[in-house]
């Protein structure tokens, strides 16, 4: 009987670490309400070709720049376009590059990272040259570089703006690991005989989230910023598309006579990265066992 | 007149998880030229009750319910923070638990010695050197006039508990609050620095508070005794009395919990050997001189099916090097390591993984050794999975029983670590290291982060753990009593070299080296 009630618990409750958290996760008030607005966000832009209620180069320059009304709720641009369907639009790519240049960042600089401290040695020492030496190279000429060879592309600026990204959290990634390493319990996984990446991934990576979710959710806004300034340097993407860094740009050269066309790009921006840091929060604390239950 | 009286005093923690009270209603007085013992295992009161007087506990959370301390014909309580930091710069002084983090690592000795002196008496600086030099002394450290200008990692831990020692006396206090003063040193060094408390205390008419959750350590100092248990005092007498005739069972189970007796059950005349360490040698590099250090010098040992051998030394002497070096955790520099007519040291990764499994090994320190996020199941299961001792199927009762073996409850399956006591969690510890059935076990002091009472429990359950599942085990540690009444054979090593090797009880009775004897005298004389 015993035994059975126990495994049933096992069952309902789980107990792996992230199922763990993902029950200490739902429980977070602030947490679900980031990962909702996220999410609804993430919608909005999906469906944006089907519900904008313009198109996103359509220009009406006998309108110019008017103010909110109810026929484009967030006003209209200097060329009368709709702000909110250019909101919508630019929205997708900001979300776009955020999410994914920051995937990139994670998962290069996390294995980089990792295994940099956790082998130590020489193998440390020339991985994290490597890393040096690539800091010291000005990022614009790399993106320059990356555009000549391999032509002009959204995912190549996205994946370039994340290979740049990388660097930093490799360090903090290997700043972590090499005092995590230290610790008995890896010892003691080294003792049963577990494999390096298996040593990694269960017992190493884990114990460092906290900080690596933490500048995960920092390196979002700095993507989103970041292709603002390639594209106003003509390398990320072109008008008339946009994106929230180029609405933001633009709107703040206008704004003492168009304050819209700043405020509401930057809302949405700001929104998001609101969001973000309720959710990032949340999961660092759901990912520790130690932080208070309730 | 009585140096320091408590009547009554309650210290309460308002924390969020509700109000526990830490100090119930103790009463307690120190003479001039008095050692009080308070005794108690961690989390009896014992520090707070102390600690509490001097303003030294956080308020909040801490908080004095009631009580009234006079101290030198002073209320105490009454006193404003300011007060209170006078007093305890110059009456009042304290020795506590760790002498290392109580020393800043980047002043010299000398000037955290004559500080007080400077601040607290207006000496001029050479006033307070002559005087702080005379102190190093008479606590015993050697060449003082050249040491005072050393920092403190230049010191051993014992001599970093004379300075201590020195610092405490430096302003000519009355009274001497020591908090578990040689809990972190060998037994040797414990000796000496007892001895040191004993003969100051004589010299300087001090009178002492010295906590400790060891009865032994108190045995032989303190005039008078008081047990402490949740907070509360459960006996109280003269040292003599209290260890003829306890009277509270509490008291009683502590006496019994100091393992005494022998214990000898493996068939040694057995000649086929499970293990068969040869010439072992591992060196480190150290990184100050740039020459290989020593730490196993050609060492040599065999353990028999069935058998509990006793690796014995002090901190520094190589005995956890030898259990790591068994295992390739460090790698030897020389020697055979023959594990079942098998020479392990030569093998790579791949070859290695059977054995891995055959020999495991539980570490000193519950608190550092189970991955705190990882759940009690998920560790447990990991080297069962592993290592194919169980599938998918059949790894839930596996563990499940696994549970049952090293006495947790079944349904703490899913809890994290630190969720457990230090008992509990070295139960897990135990059973992650049992789970893939092996045949040898390296314990690396298993019971010494652990209170004397759940030591006890898991000295047991080690113990019955060997003879249900037949196993043999190399037991480190620095506890001679321990050792005594768990292992078959003992070995005692310093300076990484074995010096004696031989049958427990041949060992205690005749020991043929100095350096054992002198262990043994220090392990019995406390």
């Amino acid at each position: 009987m015993a035994t059975q009630t126990a495994n049933r618990d096992m069952h309902e409750k789980g107990t792996s670490l992230w199922a763990d958290a993902w029950v200490r996760l739902k429980k977070n008030k602030l947490a679900v309400f980031g990962l909702s607005v996220i999410i609804v966000l993430i919608i909005i832009t999906l469906l944006t070709p089907l519900i904008a209620p313009y198109g996103y180069e359509q220009q009406n320059l006998e309108l110019g720049a008017t103010p909110p009304s109810w026929a484009h709720w967030f006003g209209t641009d200097v060329f009368g376009r709709d702000l909110l369907t250019r909101v919508m639009y630019g929205g997708r790519v900001s979300l776009a590059v955020g999410l994914i240049a920051t995937t990139v960042a994670l998962v290069i600089g996390v294995a980089w990272g990792a295994t940099a401290g956790y082998v130590g040695g020489r193998t440390d020492a020339i991985m994290m040259r490597i890393v040096d030496a690539l800091y010291a190279l000005p990022f614009i000429i790399f993106i320059i570089l990356l555009m000549v060879v391999f032509g002009r592309s959204l995912l190549l600026l996205f994946l370039a703006i994340g290979a740049v990204e990388w660097l930093t959290m490799a360090r903090i990634v290997r700043g972590q690991v090499l005092s995590i390493r230290n610790q008995e319990y890896i010892e003691a996984a080294r003792s049963m005989g577990l494999s390096t990446p298996h040593i990694l991934s269960r017992h190493v990576v884990p114990n460092a989230l906290g900080p690596i979710i933490v500048y995960a959710t920092l390196t979002v806004p700095q993507v989103m910023l970041l292709e603002a300034f390639l594209s106003f340097l003509g390398l990320g993407i072109q008008p008339p598309q946009s994106s929230w860094g180029v609405l933001i740009s633009q709107g703040a050269e206008v704004m003492e006579d168009s304050p819209w066309l700043l405020i509401f790009p930057g809302l949405a921006l700001s929104i998001t990265l609101f969001a973000l840091n309720f959710l990032g929060d949340g999961l660092r604390d759901a990912l520790d066992p130690k932080a208070s239950k309730d | 007149m009585t140096l320091l009286s408590v009547e009554n005093l309650t210290v309460k923690f308002h924390t969020r998880n509700g109000v526990t009270t830490a100090v119930d209603q103790v009463s307690f007085s120190v003479e001039r030229g008095e050692i009080l013992g308070i005794v108690g295992e961690s989390g009896s009161g014992k520090s707070v009750s102390c600690y509490s007087l001097l303003g030294l506990v956080p308020m909040p959370p801490g908080k004095i319910e009631s009580g009234r301390v006079m101290f030198d014909g002073k209320e105490l309580l009454s006193m404003s923070e300011d007060e209170l930091r006078e007093l305890r710069g110059d009456d009042v002084a304290m020795i506590f638990q760790d002498p290392m983090t109580c020393l800043n690592p980047f002043l010299t000795i000398g000037e955290q010695l004559i500080e007080p002196l400077i601040y607290h008496r207006n000496y001029t600086r050479q006033q307070a050197r002559e005087r702080a030099i005379e102190l190093m002394q008479e606590t015993g450290i050697q060449q003082a006039e050249t040491r005072f200008d050393a920092y403190p990692h230049e010191f051993s831990g014992g001599m970093r508990q004379r300075v201590m020692i020195a610092m405490a006396l430096i302003t000519e206090p009355k009274l001497l609050i020591a908090d578990e003063p040689t809990t972190a040193l060998d037994v040797t060094i414990q000796a000496q620095i007892l001895e040191l408390v004993a003969e100051l205390q004589k010299e300087r008419n001090l009178g002492v508070i010295f906590i400790s959750h060891d009865l032994a350590v108190v045995r032989d100092l303190a005039d008078n005794v008081m047990v402490m248990k949740e907070g509360k005092v459960v006996e109280r007498n003269a040292t003599a009395q209290l260890f003829a005739n306890p009277t509270h069972p509490y008291t009683q189970q502590l006496l019994n919990a100091v393992p005494n007796g022998a214990k000898a059950y493996a068939d040694l005349s057995q000649d086929h050997a499970l293990l068969k360490v040869e010439a072992l040698t591992t060196s480190f590099l150290d990184r100050n001189s740039g020459q290989r250090i020593k730490a196993v010098d050609a060492v040599s040992f065999d353990i028999k099916r069935n058998e509990i051998l006793g690796l014995v030394g002090e901190s520094g002497s190589g005995k956890s090097t030898i259990g790591r070096s068994i295992l390739k955790l460090v790698n030897a520099d020389s020697g055979k390591v023959i594990f079942d007519d098998q020479e392990l040291l030569a093998l790579n990764r791949k070859a290695m993984l059977p054995y891995r499994k055959r020999i495991q090994m539980i570490f000193q320190d519950p608190y550092a050794s189970l991955n705190p996020r990882m759940t009690v199941f998920d560790a447990l299961a990991e080297p069962m999975l592993y290592h194919g001792v169980a599938n998918k199927q059949t790894v839930e009762s596996q563990v499940l029983d696994l549970m049952d073996d090293v006495g947790l409850a079944r349904k703490a399956v899913k809890k994290y670590p630190h969720e457990f006591s230090g008992g509990q969690r070295q139960r897990i510890a135990i059973g992650r290291a049992i789970a893939t059935k092996p045949e040898l076990i390296i314990a690396d002091e298993p019971v010494s982060a652990l209170d004397v009472t759940i030591q006890k429990q898991i000295l047991a359950l080690i113990f019955q753990l060997v003879e249900k599942h037949n196993l043999s085990m190399l037991f480190v540690s620095h506890d001679l009593s321990v050792v005594r009444s768990l292992c078959d054979r003992v070995m005692v090593i310093q300076h990484g070299k074995l010096l004696e090797l031989a049958e427990t009880e041949t060992l205690w009775q005749s020991p043929k080296n100095d350096y054992t004897r002198k262990l043994l005298a220090a392990a019995s004389g406390m």
